[in-house]
């Protein structure tokens, strides 16, 4: 079953959107899609939520954007990570692994 | 990026959106047509899942327009809730701007009214003062004959109109009494030139300025009320005077106060009188609209070419004239600039300290919120919006601080015109949305200056960082810093109480200075009299000689002279005297102050006589010279029996030096006596006073006196009784203005820095108490650690008062002029200045240095 916005945790999708950003410059479709497919298909992204999401970024500095052409030859806004936000992408994967391996041994624990 | 992008928030224009919101949509219709859909069942799905375009692009534009209001309304909350928790620290903020912020806009109310706003007439810039110069003969100084003024107005090609005015005190006889009021002569187009119409009625028509046309006068809003309590049914009534009488034919409005606010009515002086036709009799002020094209330099070559061709015209009365055009605001304003500035300098001096004081306590106040600050680092909060939240804080206090400082100016600005009322435009001081505006400003000012340092160093992330673990374990906060300021506050203290200290010392001095003549027990007045009277000397003299002549017959009077213009007030009769006998063109010139003075003068006065004896009242004339002008003309004691040749009234031919008087000082207490000539002309022209020498209180004279006059000259009215001493101490009146409000804001400033050093000191003692406490349970004494808190003060004292004095002695310029009988760098006074500073910094670091002894060590150390 997919999973969809609500049930994301907060802040999750932002990381989510900086690891896809970091494997290259990518337009909102393309990440779209990706999250789509490296998730096998258990995420799913709404629009309403990814475009915010990366103005958000953009503002804070931590995605930057230019204007170029997609595979098909249409004009596309392609973003790329800065600096800052690969710091940014880097605390919040380590956050993240710390998070999920406790949320783990607790669950194991309690089984 | 462009670096001017991120001076800018970055905004996603709503083009930009739609084409990569377009982008998707298309590129979903493609998925869609390869999963096998129609290409219009394509777009409608990939539509479809954007939710609607409209309110989705909202959710993006609000990413960057929400968060600013909200950051906005956030700080402000914040501000008003840190303010409620700690009032004491907000309070002394507030309190502290609302003085300096009040009494710097009720500084500047002043310079604005007087200084900087145009005169209170319609396009004003093009009011100017033309005045005639002739080398020769500089009395009566700028003043301008009725028929050149005439000529001018009908030459030029680069003034609207020209006109011309002078005051003469009158006796109206309509009441029981007859009342002394002032009335301005004007010519023809006076309020043309202003750009004023009376409030009610009209201006006077041309049969009215014309020669035997109907009397007509305008009068003052001021007389209106007091006179006809403000009833409209005034014009058309009448007044006497000269035993003609005057139809009142309008109403001016109550801002009108030209040429000064005395003046209760106008009335217009016919071109084609007779009187008027003499190219010699100069009696105008003239004032002039030039045309809006035209410039000051074209009107003044203008102007010189008309005067010149006169001259060819009339070569004996018009050759020598040279015409000089000023602004008349330049004119009415010049001399009351330099005392403006000067107080409006040293009243930001103390905006100045009252800031540093702040910087100083936001300092601590920012180091005892480094948790809260290091808190919201580590929420994620960015460095600038906790810069902009404390700037928000201090922005709010600055405004509450200049909101209260209005209610400060309002009061000082009322006390300022009370002071005041020797400058020019007082009565145009008041409080309106200019001096709110900048109100407005100095709390914007105050913001930057005083928030945005200590908000920077605040946020600092590794002192906050660091912060949490070093206050516990720190022996000594140096906060080197908070000293400097400190430091700094007492420097500028110290200049400005050396600035005021020197204008104590030369007010002191003044007090010191004998004029040279006894003023005590002298009353003096005037008796209305018109200027028309001059024209029959012998009736005016046998008038003058009556009026005497019946009040040394009054018991309680002792002695009577009269002097045109009163001594202890400055009044300029300067001229160039020609020697009968001749002199080399290679000696000086004779220049010399002229008083007209009845022979009784001398006695009168108790001016003694150095030689000779009193001059004559009787031909053939004689006069008498003082001691200064026979000493700078004349080699030892010569200058007896000489004669002297000036154009004064009631003088012909030579007059004979008979005598040497002491040097005095008539021309008010700072002025060095300057060589003066007496000429003993018992006329009593306008502006002639009265001296009574009685043997009471001069002021209990007043009655009988007046009572005696009417019996005698019924139609006249007397006016401006006052002791000869009150006219020395008004003559000082912009002098002391300038020492009360310079002393007041010196003292201010030295209590600021007062407490600035006290907080400091006292923050210190607080943060250091543990250290404190274990010097103490290791043995020292509490006089050493007295002495260590008094001394740590007394040293920022003591460099701060060297700088000070190094400032002092900088702007000592700044006071050269305004000074009598001290030096601008005078010693024993900035010494005296800076013992003062060090005994209040001592006092002020005693408090808490005692505070610091008094620490006990078991509780310091219980409490680790």
């Amino acid at each position: 079953m997919p999973i969809e916005k609500s049930d994301l945790l907060q802040g999750t999708l932002d990381m989510l959107v900086l690891k896809i950003v970091a494997l290259g410059p990518v337009h909102g479709y393309g990440i779209s899609l990706r999250i789509r497919q490296i998730s096998k298909e258990v995420l799913q992204v709404q629009q309403g939520s990814l475009y915010p999401a990366l103005h958000r970024l953009e503002k804070r500095g931590w995605l930057e954007a230019d204007w170029g052409e997609s595979e098909k030859g249409r004009q596309a806004k392609f973003y790329r990570l800065s600096t800052k936000g690969r710091k940014q992408l880097e605390s919040e994967e380590s956050n993240w692994n710390r998070l999920a391996s406790a949320v783990a041994s607790i669950m194991q624990t309690a089984q | 990026m462009s670096w001017w992008k991120s001076l800018f928030p970055k905004r996603a224009s709503d083009a930009q959106m739609n084409s990569e919101l377009r982008f998707h949509i298309d590129e979903l219709t493609d998925e869609n047509i390869a999963a096998g859909m129609s290409p219009a069942e394509a777009r409608r799905r990939a539509t479809l899942e954007f939710g609607g375009h409209e309110n989705f692009k909202e959710q993006v534009r609000d990413v960057y327009r929400i968060r600013f209001v909200d950051a906005t309304l956030a700080n402000l909350k914040s501000a008003f809730r840190f303010i409620r928790k700690s009032p004491t620290f907000s309070a002394t903020v507030i309190l502290t701007l609302a003085l300096a912020i009040g009494a710097n806009s009720a500084v500047f109310s002043a310079i604005d009214a007087i200084l900087l706003k145009p005169l209170p007439f319609p396009d004003a810039d093009q009011l100017v003062r033309v005045d005639q110069l002739d080398p020769k003969n500089p009395r009566p100084f700028h003043l301008v004959a009725p028929v050149r003024l005439e000529d001018w107005n009908r030459l030029n090609s680069t003034f609207q109109t020209l006109t011309g005015y002078y005051t003469e005190d009158v006796s109206e006889t309509t009441g029981a009494l007859p009342e002394k009021l002032t009335e301005a002569l004007v010519a023809p187009r006076f309020l043309q030139v202003l750009g004023i119409a009376p409030s009610a009625g009209r201006d006077f028509t041309p049969e009215e300025e014309h020669n035997g046309g109907p009397n007509a006068i305008l009068i003052s809003d001021q007389f209106w009320r007091k006179r006809f309590a403000a009833n409209p049914d005034a014009i058309g009534k009448k007044l006497r005077f000269d035993s003609s009488s005057y139809s009142i034919v309008g109403i001016m409005p109550p801002s009108f106060l030209f040429p000064n606010r005395d003046v209760d009515l106008w009335s217009p002086v016919p071109p084609d009188a007779p009187y008027s036709q003499d190219r010699k009799s100069a009696w105008y002020t003239v004032i002039g609209r030039l045309k809006p094209t035209t410039n000051l330099a074209q009107a003044r070559a203008n102007l010189a070419t008309i005067q010149s061709e006169l001259g060819q015209q009339f070569p004996e009365t018009d050759a020598e004239l040279a015409v000089t055009i000023e602004p008349l605001k330049e004119v009415t304003v010049a001399g009351s600039r330099r005392s403006l500035w000067i107080l409006f300098g040293s009243v930001s001096l103390l905006l100045l300290i009252a800031c540093t004081n702040i910087i100083a306590l936001l300092l601590a106040r920012s180091a005892q919120r480094q948790h809260e600050i290091s808190v919201r680092f580590s929420m994620g909060a960015p460095r600038g919006a906790i810069v902009a939240q404390l700037l928000t804080e201090t922005f709010i206090l600055a405004l509450l601080g200049s909101a209260l400082g209005l209610l400060v100016a309002n009061a000082a600005s009322s006390v300022f015109r009370s002071l005041a009322g020797s400058l020019p435009r007082v009565e145009e001081i008041r409080l309106d949305t200019r001096i709110v505006l900048y109100s407005l400003a100095c709390s914007v000012i105050v913001t930057i200056l005083c928030g945005l340092f200590p908000a920077i160093r605040g946020t600092r992330r590794n002192l906050s960082q660091s912060l949490g673990q070093v206050s516990r374990s720190q022996v000594s906060a140096r906060n080197p810093l908070q000293w400097l300021l400190v430091g700094i506050q007492v420097a500028l203290a110290v200049t400005l109480l050396s600035g005021a200290g020197l204008l104590l010392r030369s007010f002191q001095e003044l007090g010191r200075v004998t004029p040279g003549f006894d003023p005590s027990h002298i009353l003096t007045f005037q008796i209305s009299t018109g200027w028309g009277e001059t024209g029959d000397l012998k009736r005016l003299r046998q008038r003058t000689d009556r009026i005497m002549e019946t009040l040394r017959a009054t018991p309680g009077v002792e002695a009577i002279a009269i002097s045109v213009g009163v001594p202890g007030e400055p009044f300029k009769y300067q001229t160039e005297v020609e020697l009968a006998e001749g002199r080399a063109d290679s000696e000086p010139k004779l220049v010399a102050d002229n008083r007209l003075v009845s022979a009784s003068y001398f006695a009168t006065m108790k001016l003694p006589l150095l030689a000779g004896e009193t001059c004559r009242e009787s031909e053939p004339p004689t006069v008498v010279v003082n001691r200064a002008f026979a000493n700078s003309y004349f080699a030892s004691s010569q200058a007896m029996g000489h004669h002297l040749v000036a154009s004064i009234l009631g003088y012909s031919g030579a007059a004979e030096i008979i005598g040497i008087a002491g040097d005095a000082r008539e021309a008010g207490l700072e002025q060095p006596p300057v060589p003066t000539v007496y000429w003993c002309a018992p006329i009593a022209e306008p502006g002639t006073f009265f001296l009574v020498r009685t043997s009471n209180a001069p002021m209990s004279m007043a009655e009988t006196i007046r009572r005696q006059i009417h019996e005698i000259e019924p139609l006249r009215s007397v006016f401006d009784f006052a002791p000869l001493e009150q006219h020395f101490s008004d003559g000082l009146a912009e002098n002391r203005l300038r020492t009360i409000l310079l002393s007041f804001f010196a003292a201010t400033a030295l209590s600021l820095a007062c407490v600035g050093l006290y907080g400091t000191l006292s923050y210190s003692v607080n943060v250091r108490r543990r250290e404190v406490g274990l010097r103490m349970a290791l043995g020292a004494l509490r006089g050493q650690i007295v002495k260590h808190f008094l001394f740590q003060g007394l040293f920022v004292c003591v460099m701060g008062c060297l700088a000070g004095w190094v400032l002092a002695l900088a702007s000592a310029r700044v006071l050269a002029g305004l000074l009598y009988g001290i030096s601008p760098t005078d010693i024993p006074t900035l010494s005296a200045v800076i013992l003062l500073v060090l005994v209040v910094a001592a006092a002020a670091s005693l408090i808490p240095a005692i505070r610091a002894a008094r620490v006990d060590p078991m509780q310091v150390l219980r409490d680790e």
